[in-house]
């Protein structure tokens, strides 16, 4: 005997079914003259948690352009910020009706109208926060790199299968014109067989992270800042305004260092390119330097990623850049390129059929946030999706670990744990800092 | 006694004060886990100092760390990094410490020590935890970390416990039991024991419970039944309840097999429009062969949105036999059914697909010559040149630019021969445009566009004048001595259209080898609109910052005697403005007092902004001094006054004036 009370329980899945009967939004407006005029009743409904400087610029910029999203709340355990986005969105729509919060367990209880949330905190928070949204039925779109741990990102898997919820990581190049190009011509053999993939490493910072505390300040009311919320499931520490102010990178407990930093980028590229989205290299080299320059990574198939600093700019003039060499030429693309740097120019002849090729066959558009409200209405898994996410962080987290234990490292991707290396292995989890535990 | 404390706070001062310093090490030497559990034990060592040691030794603690660590678990400052070091520490003892601190802790190192408990997956812990459950006094944060661990652990005890609970528990705010259900679920599917994970999930698909939970658990009931969850799938792919019906739907995506496909498309024709969407958004992911039929019926006819998505997928699903149904809805009357279709043809990866591109050409029929052009190129078509040339010589002249302008996308230098046959033979404006274009296109596509000058200029030395036009212009693109000699001696034609084409490639020469010619071209024409255009050309070379500043003052100094007018000094100024040395400002101050005052001012700013933000500033700073005191006492706006005398002052003051 079932205990529903209704079949269709939620409102905004009455809103939703009753807006893809109507007009179902993955088929573009326009081709029922609308002028792109979606109405209201069609729209995502999307709340943030942690929207900063990076967030801002994702919601802003890309996310309040699309026209069948709208965002209605923001959750934030300090209150300048929280109270920042709520006036841009209020000026953004001419009304006050942006909702704030600084409790997120509460704003992921009480708001079940909202569908999709943007998590834009800092790192230490990036799974745990996905893993609440998810759990509390919302789809989302996390920041990278979105995890702290190998851990981390497999109950980021676990917990979007169990809950079928749609999740994209913010690797956003993967929805960018330039870096598909490059990732295709490797895919359709332009480079003959590969050999080596190069991935940027931030050129600052080391691998080896802050352990020291900043000297502790008087706790803000919580209303201020809820400092407790604020570290969430690290480590406690005493209290210093500068970590709120994004002085928290380079710490240990609340960074992935600068392997961490763009890797969570450029490793995505390399997986994705060389079709391994779905695994994990088998080999660490130890690099005997404070950044991981240089440290070669294997995959099972033998192709090697080399993490590169590139100081000097002889690879790339650009940030977050990747490198794909084969027998037949090679492909260089970073930030800020106008097109791929390419072995043979006649390539680019085809870069509008490549990546068209790509979209039509992908159904992904390049537009990272496209992607994911396209996903959340087709359900169909995201460009960055969990697996990709987690596995190409945990190629980060072992880079990292590898570093850290200045060994060579052996790394089985079926079972996910490093080869006969027990202090290797405890460095897969951090237990989590109560009561934010999973 | 003291003499132990004293040793102790130098150990740790030893063992720690390097983290305050600098970046400290992550991993501690395996030799000196007795030091960092003596600073566990110490009365001395700081919160901090106690909480680097529990970090060092969650990686190199051994069974000797498990005891000191244990006494840490009731102290609310370090029982969560007491857990830290112990919950990676294999092996049965840390179970038992996990175990025993359940009895005595309360609240939050409490709710932690559960959490490791679940983390660990410790078997021996499901009736202490069952226990716990069961006096309903634990409280929520309590209760929620326990059902949760007894998930993670994942047994058939577990299981019961939690089957239990569900049976039992209100309906509102059980999202950690939910949790810890589905965590047991999932563990017991993986172990093999179907029926107790079933048990759960069907528990779970019963409850009046958020629409995630509804929607997992039928995902799981169906994945966990294995074949048989096809039934349980086919009933819900016909639910009204959406919720549930794409939560079937997505399930399928990770189900293969040919049944699982007929299920999906099985009613079909029947849903309503957005049910036919999510599920042909589904088949196209699945790229299950037998997909197509259903997809080609799905674009054919019905609401247009689900016609779109279905195309979309034929496009995904990328299967040669949609190339016909492609065609074919290419001219349908629906504008986003048919530009869905071209876009879907145009994707296709298939040389059917580039066949029937390429009959649509042949038809003759103008409008479906278009479409296959589009085609041709979105396709990347090169095969297709052939085909082109021949229809740019004796097909539809409606076209024919069109066409032309494909041979230069599509083409490359070995092209270059039957373009300039074909120009030969052009006469329409149009068409001698696009014979223009597609000529610059193969030529400049060629590892060295210049080899092709002699060709371009034979077809230029016999060619009628609208050839020549086109011809002199081409050679423009391809630039080079030879094609330069050429150019000039065009600038000498009776033909005005030729004499303008030459001048205006002139203009725009790729290399500063034009230069001397513009010069000496400019000095000699009689008529001033020529003059002129020579100059600004001229002058627009000057400007180009990717020749060395040297060569560009050195003509600018050429050409200004000849700059009488205001239009011309304007030019003069703004190619002197865009070079970076002193000379350029002694040039520049000259125009002070002339009806170009403002353009003078604001190119001497420049010049001086440039110069003072170089690392080398120091050298230029001095030269500044005076031509920036003219420009300070130059009759401007107070704005453009005010940045002057600011650059002074930072010239006088990196002069050490």
């Amino acid at each position: 005997m079932s205990k529903h009370s209704a079949p269709l329980s939620r409102r905004a899945f009455l809103r939703r079914t009753a807006a893809l009967a109507a007009l179902p939004a993955i088929v573009p407006v326009s081709v029922f003259g609308r002028n792109g005029a979606v109405p209201p009743s069609e729209r995502i409904i999307l709340g943030g948690l942690g929207v900063g400087r990076r967030g801002s610029h994702v919601l802003f910029n890309w996310m309040l352009k699309e026209p069948d999203v709208q965002f209605v709340a923001i959750c934030d355990p300090q209150k300048s910020r929280r109270e920042q986005v709520k006036q841009r969105v209020d000026t953004h729509y001419g009304n006050k009706d942006c909702a704030i919060y600084s409790n997120t367990p509460q704003f992921l209880a009480e708001r079940t109208d909202i569908d999709a949330v943007l998590s834009t905190t800092g790192d230490r928070w990036h799974a745990l926060a996905a893993i609440m949204t998810m759990r509390s039925g919302k789809d989302i779109y996390s920041e990278k790199p979105s995890c702290m741990t190998i851990a981390e990102g497999q109950a980021v898997v676990e917990t979007a299968k169990r809950y079928r919820r749609i999740y994209q990581s913010g690797i956003q190049r993967l929805s960018e014109g330039n870096f598909t190009f490059a990732n295709e011509l490797l895919r359709l053999g332009y480079l003959g067989e590969v050999h080596t993939v190069r991935a940027h490493i931030a050129p600052w910072d080391a691998a080896e992270m802050r352990h020291d505390w900043l000297p502790g300040e008087p706790l803000p009311p919580k209303d201020e800042v809820d400092w407790d919320a604020w570290l969430g499931p690290c480590p406690w520490r005493p209290y210093n305004p500068t970590y709120c102010r994004g002085g928290w990178r380079g710490f240990y407990d609340f960074h992935t260092s600068c392997i961490g930093e763009w890797g969570a980028h450029t490793f995505a590229q390399c997986h994705v390119a060389l079709g391994l989205a779905d695994t994990s290299p088998v080999e660490y080299g130890y690099v005997n330097n404070e950044s991981g320059d240089g440290m070669v990574v294997r995959f099972a198939n033998g192709i090697k990623m080399v993490l590169e600093r590139d100081k000097e700019n002889k690879i790339w003039h650009g940030s977050c850049g990747v490198r794909y060499e084969g027998t037949e030429g090679w492909v260089a693309i970073a930030d800020g390129y106008s097109q791929c740097e390419v072995s043979n120019p006649a390539w680019m002849q085809d870069f509008k059929k490549i990546v068209g090729d790509y979209m039509a066959r992908t159904q992904r558009p390049m537009s990272h946030v496209r992607n994911l409200f396209d996903c959340i209405k087709s359900r169909r898994q995201t460009v960055a999706n969990p697996v990709m996410m987690h596995r190409s962080m945990s190629t980060v987290h072992a880079a990292n670990i590898c570093m850290w234990l200045k060994r060579d490292l052996q790394y089985d991707p079926v079972k996910e744990e490093f080869v006969n290396d027990e202090e290797a292995n405890r460095f897969r989890s951090r237990a989590m800092r109560e009561p934010w535990i999973i | 006694m003291l003499k132990s404390r004293l040793h102790v706070v130098v150990l740790v001062a030893l063992l720690l004060a390097g983290a305050a310093r600098s970046p400290a090490q992550t991993v501690a030497a395996r030799e000196d886990q007795g030091k960092l559990i003596a600073v566990l034990k110490s009365n001395d060592a700081s919160r901090k100092d106690k909480a680097d040691a529990c970090r060092q030794l969650a990686i190199i603690g051994t069974t000797d760390a498990i005891a000191p660590l244990a006494a840490l678990l009731a102290d609310e400052e370090l029982s969560h990094m007491a857990r830290y070091a112990l919950e990676p520490l294999p092996g049965p003892a840390v179970d038992q410490v996990f175990r025993d601190a359940l009895g005595r802790l309360q609240g939050k190192p409490l709710v932690g020590v559960i959490g490791s408990i679940g983390v660990r997956r410790d078997a021996k812990a499901v009736e202490p935890l069952k226990a716990m459950l069961m006096k309903h006094d634990a409280g929520g944060e309590v209760t929620g970390a326990i059902v949760r661990a007894l998930g993670s652990i994942g047994n058939p005890a577990a299981a019961d416990v939690l089957k239990t609970a569900l049976d039992h528990a209100p309906s509102d705010g059980q999202l950690a039991l939910y949790e810890g259900a589905f965590r047991c679920a999932e563990r017991l599917a993986a172990e093999g024991r179907r029926d107790e994970a079933i048990g759960l999930y069907d528990a779970l698909r019963e409850l009046d419970a958020p629409h995630q939970v509804r929607a997992g658990a039928l995902r799981g009931a169906i994945l966990a039944r294995g074949r048989n969850g096809l039934s349980l799938l086919r009933e819900y792919l016909k639910s009204d309840d959406y919720i549930l019906f794409s939560a079937a739907v997505q399930t399928a995506q990770e189900m293969p097999g040919r049944r699982v496909t007929q299920a999906l498309t099985a009613d079909l024709n029947e849903m309503p429009a957005d049910h036919r969407i999510v599920i042909i958004k589904t088949l196209s992911l699945r790229g299950d062969r037998r997909a197509p039929p259903v997809l080609f019926a799905a674009a054919k006819s019905g609401p247009a949105p689900v016609r779109v998505a279905a195309i979309e997928a034929v496009a995904e699903m990328g299967q040669a036999s949609a190339v016909g149904v492609l065609v074919e809805l290419i001219d349908d009357s629906d504008r986003g059914v048919s530009l869905a279709a071209k876009e879907a043809l145009g994707a296709l990866p298939l040389k059917e697909a580039d066949a029937a591109v390429t009959a649509m050409f042949k038809t003759g029929q103008a409008d479906k010559q278009v479409t296959a052009l589009g085609l041709m190129g979105r396709r990347r078509m090169t095969g297709s040149v052939p085909t082109l040339l021949r229809a740019a010589r004796a097909g539809n002249a409606d076209v024919r630019p069109g066409v032309i302008k494909m041979v230069g996308e599509l083409g490359g230098p070995d092209q270059v021969a039957s373009l300039l046959e074909l120009l030969s033979g052009l006469e329409r404006p149009e068409d001698l445009a696009a014979a223009e274009q597609a000529l610059a296109a193969v030529c400049t596509k060629s590892d060295d566009p210049q080899s092709h000058s002699a060709a371009l200029i034979r077809a230029l030395n016999r060619g009628k004048s609208a050839q020549k036009t086109v011809l002199v212009r081409v050679l423009g693109s391809v630039s080079g001595p030879e094609a330069l000699k050429a150019v000039r001696a065009a600038v000498d034609s009776d033909d005005a259209d030729v004499r303008m084409a030459a001048i205006r490639a002139l203009g725009t020469w790729k290399t500063a080898d034009a230069a001397p010619l513009l010069l000496t071209l400019a000095k000699e024409t009689g008529d001033q609109n020529e003059k002129t255009l020579f100059l600004r050309r001229y002058l627009a070379m000057a400007g180009r910052r990717d020749l060395p500043a040297g060569q560009r003052l050195s003509m600018c100094r050429q050409v200004a005697d000849m700059v009488r007018r205001d239009d011309e000094r304007r030019m003069l100024l703004a190619a002197l403005g865009n070079i970076d040395l002193p000379e350029a400002m002694t040039l520049i101050v000259g125009y002070l007092d002339s009806g170009t005052r403002q353009e003078a001012v604001m190119a001497a700013l420049r010049v001086a902004q440039d110069l003072l933000k170089r690392r080398d500033a120091s050298k230029y700073a001095a030269k500044l001094i005076e031509p920036l005191e003219k420009v300070t006492q130059a009759d401007t706006n107070e704005a453009l006054n005010k940045r002057a005398r600011a650059l002074l002052r930072q010239a006088r003051n990196r002069a050490g004036n």
